[in-house]
């Protein structure tokens, strides 16, 4: 028999203490992955292709402050700029959904539109088809899916912000952006909905290249420098990060619980060792009289530590892998969560966690067992 | 048939049980009356039966076959909570062991079988303080078992063990983990519970310099009686 | 007959070392749990309003909020001459149309920027708002372009020291004072003058409607007309009840808190597991001795159970100890129904702690029972000759 033999079959003599170890590694470590994986859609940014030529432009007032619609003369002027159309977030409720609807309405201009949503893909007719009719809309793959929709539907939304509800027919279905989720309409037709304010929430621009992209941006906010409406001209990433900001206190939080999960895996998984190691304490005294050294005993501990908190892993980190791409998590959570993928990068982090734990745990037992002395580990009596 | 003077009659008893695939007779048809205040030895080699048959006499296991009486009640056809009040009322043991409770002092040690009574706590308090008093431990009263020697932890469980009052003392090579001076000073507490206190006393023992303080010697061998 | 309690304490604390790392773990649950529950509580009040009950608020039907609800003008002057309004001892309605604001600033030290609620509302607005203090400078002059800042917000924004002015898009506004709103939602708010608010952010639309109505039977049947008539397209409610449904920001809050209890607790529940069966593992022959005695089965389930549940309370009380000293931290985040900065702090409130404590007990329990029941279970017999 060899010592690798020797550790596998000692590590599961004792099948339920075995089981609930690895159960609470693989509980933690679960609960670590879903952690980043929560935090990770929440403040991530998604990069597409067109999002470093995209700028965003609001009023500089805030986010909720309209800008008016004879800006477009001025911004079709700026050079550098191959496209410009309007942006208004709708925000309504679905008549389908009760509470949330997890998927934005933006009132655009059809003919502006696609260049600005740089790797979306949609048949050419379809696309005409929303050009030509003011009431219709275009939706992304990823709510056609997940609301069982096709070409032809009427949605309905109830208006949260503006005064007024939208009955749209459904033209065309877009994919091939990293957010397949949006539906989009006539900024026109909103307007009649409305009595014409002559208002729009936001400007999207593509910036004509990347070099340029900051140059056109600079330009934006000079047009528009005491002007009744001043702007707020950002790349796409800082106009994100600028919400990411204000959630700034949560990502501190989420990061705070993550490490008190570490600590607490910590915990659980020295006390299991030291509580196995004791148990062994006869065992380990025989195999010192019968000649084996120091080092093969060490190597022993550690093996089983380590072992146990692999053994965590797979099952908690391998866990979450499947059933989060399994379940449908934005109907578990009523829209608040849509992707929650789990990264690579996360499961590797899983991964050194629990093999940092395994060592780790592993020392104390280690300490107590160079120090015993045979003749007292032969006296242990439980 | 129980008379007065035998406090325990035994009838064909035996036992065995099953060990992996092989049967294992432990005890095999042993008959044996025992009588009041003795102070009776079962000795015998190893494996020979003789905690089994104490530990049947005592209540704490149970033959496959044959009956014994105790004081009239044959404690083979009681059941699991019968027996524990029966052993709570007749029964001191005394273990190779000691097997005192480690988080207890010796008063609450002693104190344990009482709280399975009816006593107030004053009534108690008295009978914990004559029994340490017999052993001679009274001023120990408020140790724990990890602050006496072997010896006197030997003797707070012999302490214990007569704290309900109870007929009959059974003993587990009460001597094995003790060194002689204080495996004399236990012998002779358990000898003079036979002999001033008219106990019975059953001892299991291998040895026959502890032997020699019992009334009666029986030997036990392979499950049979010898001798 | 029980067996003394004592046995299961002194049990519970002498062996310490094997036991603390378990103690330690459920001491985690518990203050990852009172703390994220303190946090949503803490939010919820500040999104609350323990307003006038008289009140009746009216916004925009199908608004989640205030500050995104738009009521057109014509829909003040139908409503304000309504005969359930009370009215002022200058016969004039008590109906305060106010106009939401979002505006971003930075915050103080290089801390970003967040969106701030302004509202503009009248005197009478100001009327039905007693809960609403002064504490520093003085209110706004109508006609002028003076703000009146929360105090909780004046700390962290820049500029918002009385006599500093901010600009917001072609304004500069001064701040003149400090206000205080008990501890409710107006804390989070920055006051000004109603028309002058319309006018500086082009804004000709309301977004809410306060009423005080003339009583109480009045008020429902003001409800009930403004619900029923199409014309208006608008809802309204008692402001209590509508403060009442803020709770978007601090729902998910209370979801993670609840969602990382439980999953944290299977691993506690496993370490407490853990630790039980080896207690019971090393006393099988003290286990077997009290049988032999005469204790019950149920003596010993019950005494293993006081030990583990008396263990895990201690984990329970270091966990909300923990917690507590985080309680009254004042901090913000974005609301969620205001799109705005809201100030906070942490609640840690008895109720919070009781249940944190139920709940460390709770896992202490269902951690000892198998253990509890294995060890009482062993025979006798084969616990005597253990070794």
């Amino acid at each position: 028999m060899n010592l690798p033999g020797f550790i596998v079959r000692n590590a599961f003599r004792n099948k339920r203490r075995f089981a609930l170890s690895v159960s609470s590694v693989a509980a933690s470590l679960f609960l670590l992955i879903t952690l980043q994986v929560a935090l990770r859609e929440l403040t991530n940014p998604i990069n597409d292709e067109g999002s470093s030529l995209r700028i965003i432009v609001r009023n500089k007032v805030s986010l909720a402050q309209p800008l008016p619609a004879r800006q477009l003369q001025v911004l079709d002027k700026i050079p550098g700029i191959v496209t410009v159309s309007p942006f208004s977030f709708f925000g309504g409720l679905y008549k389908g959904d009760e509470k949330f609807t997890s998927f934005a309405q933006f009132a655009v201009d059809p003919k502006r539109t696609l260049p600005l949503l740089a790797d979306a893909k949609i048949p050419k007719e379809q696309l005409d088809a929303w050009i030509a009719d003011q009431t219709s809309c275009i939706v992304g793959q990823m709510t056609v899916d997940r609301y069982g929709l096709k070409i032809g539907d009427r949605l309905q939304f109830t208006g949260q912000i503006y005064p007024c509800d939208l009955d749209l027919k459904i033209v065309g279905i877009y994919h091939g952006t990293a957010d397949d989720r949006n539906l989009m309409f006539h900024q026109k037709y909103l307007d009649e909905l409305l009595g014409n304010p002559g208002t729009v929430g936001t400007w999207w621009v593509r910036a004509a290249s990347v070099a340029e992209a900051p140059l056109v941006t600079d330009r934006i906010n000079k047009a528009f420098a005491n002007s009744s409406a001043e702007v707020r001209a950002e790349s796409e990433r800082a106009f994100v990060l600028g919400f990411v900001s204000m959630w700034a206190n949560i990502k501190t939080l989420i990061g705070g619980i993550s490490i008190v999960v570490i600590f607490a895996l910590l915990l659980v998984t020295v006390s299991t060792m030291s509580m196995a190691i004791r148990e062994r304490f006869r065992e380990l005294a025989i195999l010192k009289a019968i000649g084996f050294r120091r080092r093969e005993l060490f190597a022993f501990v550690l093996a089983e530590s380590f072992g146990l908190a692999m053994c965590g892993a797979v099952l908690g980190a391998g866990g979450a892998w499947v059933i989060f791409h399994s379940i449908n998590i934005q109907k578990l959570t009523n829209g608040l969560f849509v992707m929650f993928e789990v990264t690579p990068k996360m499961m590797g982090l899983a991964f050194s966690v629990a093999a940092l734990l395994g060592v780790l745990a592993a020392i104390a037992p280690m300490f107590t067992v160079a120090r015993t002395s045979v003749v007292q580990g032969l006296k242990t009596l439980d | 048939m129980a008379t007065p003077e035998n406090i325990v009659t035994i009838r064909n008893l035996s036992k065995v049980y099953a060990q992996g695939e092989i049967q294992v007779t432990a005890l095999d048809n042993i008959s044996l009356n025992i009588a009041t205040g003795e102070f009776l030895t079962l000795m015998g080699p190893s494996g020979s039966g003789k905690s089994t048959l104490l530990h049947i006499i005592a209540g704490v296991d149970r033959p496959t076959s044959g009956e014994c009486l105790v004081q009239g009640v044959d404690v083979t056809k009681l059941n699991e909570s019968q027996l524990a009040d029966w052993r709570n009322q007749n029964v001191g043991f005394v273990f190779q062991t000691f097997n005192l409770i480690p988080v207890l002092t010796a008063f609450e040690n002693v104190e344990l079988p009482l709280l399975l009574t009816k006593l107030k706590r004053a009534q108690r308090r008295k009978q914990v303080e004559a029994a340490l008093e017999l052993v001679g431990l009274a001023d120990r009263m408020h140790h724990l078992p990890k602050q006496l020697s072997g010896g006197q932890e030997q003797r707070v469980a012999i302490a214990r063990a007569l704290v309900t009052d109870p007929k009959l003392v059974v003993a587990d090579e009460p001597t094995g983990n003790l060194d002689s001076h204080s495996a004399q000073e236990v012998l002779g507490i358990l000898q003079s519970l036979s002999r001033q206190a008219g106990k019975t006393v059953i001892m299991v023992t291998h040895d026959p310099k502890a032997a020699a303080f019992g009334s009666r010697s029986i030997h036990l061998e392979k499950g049979e009686l010898t001798n | 007959m029980a067996l003394p309690i004592r046995y299961s304490l002194r049990n519970a604390l002498v062996r310490w070392r094997s036991t603390i790392a378990t103690v330690l773990g459920i001491a985690l649950v518990v203050f990852v749990f009172v703390l994220l529950q303190s946090l949503a509580a803490g939010i919820e009040k500040s999104s609350g309003n323990t307003g006038d009950p008289r009140n009746i608020m009216v916004v925009r039907k199908g608004s989640t909020a205030e500050s995104a609800s738009l009521i057109g003008r014509q829909n003040l002057q139908d409503i304000r001459y309504l005969p359930e309004i009370a009215r002022n001892a200058n016969g004039e309605p008590v109906i305060s149309a106010d106009v939401l604001v979002l505006v971003n600033l930075p915050r103080r030290n290089n801390g970003g920027e967040a969106n701030v609620l302004l509202r503009g509302l009248t005197p009478r607005g100001m009327e039905l708002r007693p809960q609403v203090h002064l504490t520093a400078g003085r209110w706004f002059e109508p006609g002028k372009r003076e703000v009146v800042v929360s105090a909780k917000l004046a700390r962290r924004f820049a500029n918002f020291d009385i006599g500093q002015t901010f600009k917001s898009g072609s304004a500069t506004l001064t701040v003149v004072g400090w206000l205080e709103g008990g501890g409710s939602a107006f804390d989070s708010e920055c006051w000004l003058d109603a028309d002058e608010c319309r006018s500086l952010f082009e804004r000709d639309m309301y977004s809410s409607f306060l009423i005080r109505p003339t009583d109480a039977t009045a008020g429902e049947k003001l409800i009930a007309r403004i619900e029923a008539d199409r014309r208006f397209k608008l809802k309204a409610e008692k402001e209590v009840d509508y403060y009442r449904k803020q709770t978007m920001t601090a729902a998910p809050i209370k979801w993670l808190g609840n969602f990382l209890a439980v999953t944290m607790s299977i691993g506690a529940v496993f370490a407490a597991m853990n630790t039980m069966y080896a207690a019971v593992g090393s006393r099988t022959r003290e286990i077997g001795t009290l049988r032999v005695l005469g204790f019950r089965r149920r003596a010993v389930i019950v005494a293993l159970l006081l030990e583990g549940g008396f263990l895990a309370l201690l984990g329970g009380v270091l966990g909300c100890a923990i917690a507590f000293y985080w309680n009254g931290y004042t901090t913000a985040t974005m609301g969620m129904e205001t799109f705005s900065e809201i100030v906070f702090e942490f609640r840690v409130t008895p109720k919070l702690v009781i249940e944190g404590l139920i709940f460390a007990v709770t896992v202490g329990l269902i951690g000892t029972l198998l253990p509890a029941i294995r060890a009482a279970r062993l025979p006798v017999i084969a616990a005597l000759k253990s070794l």
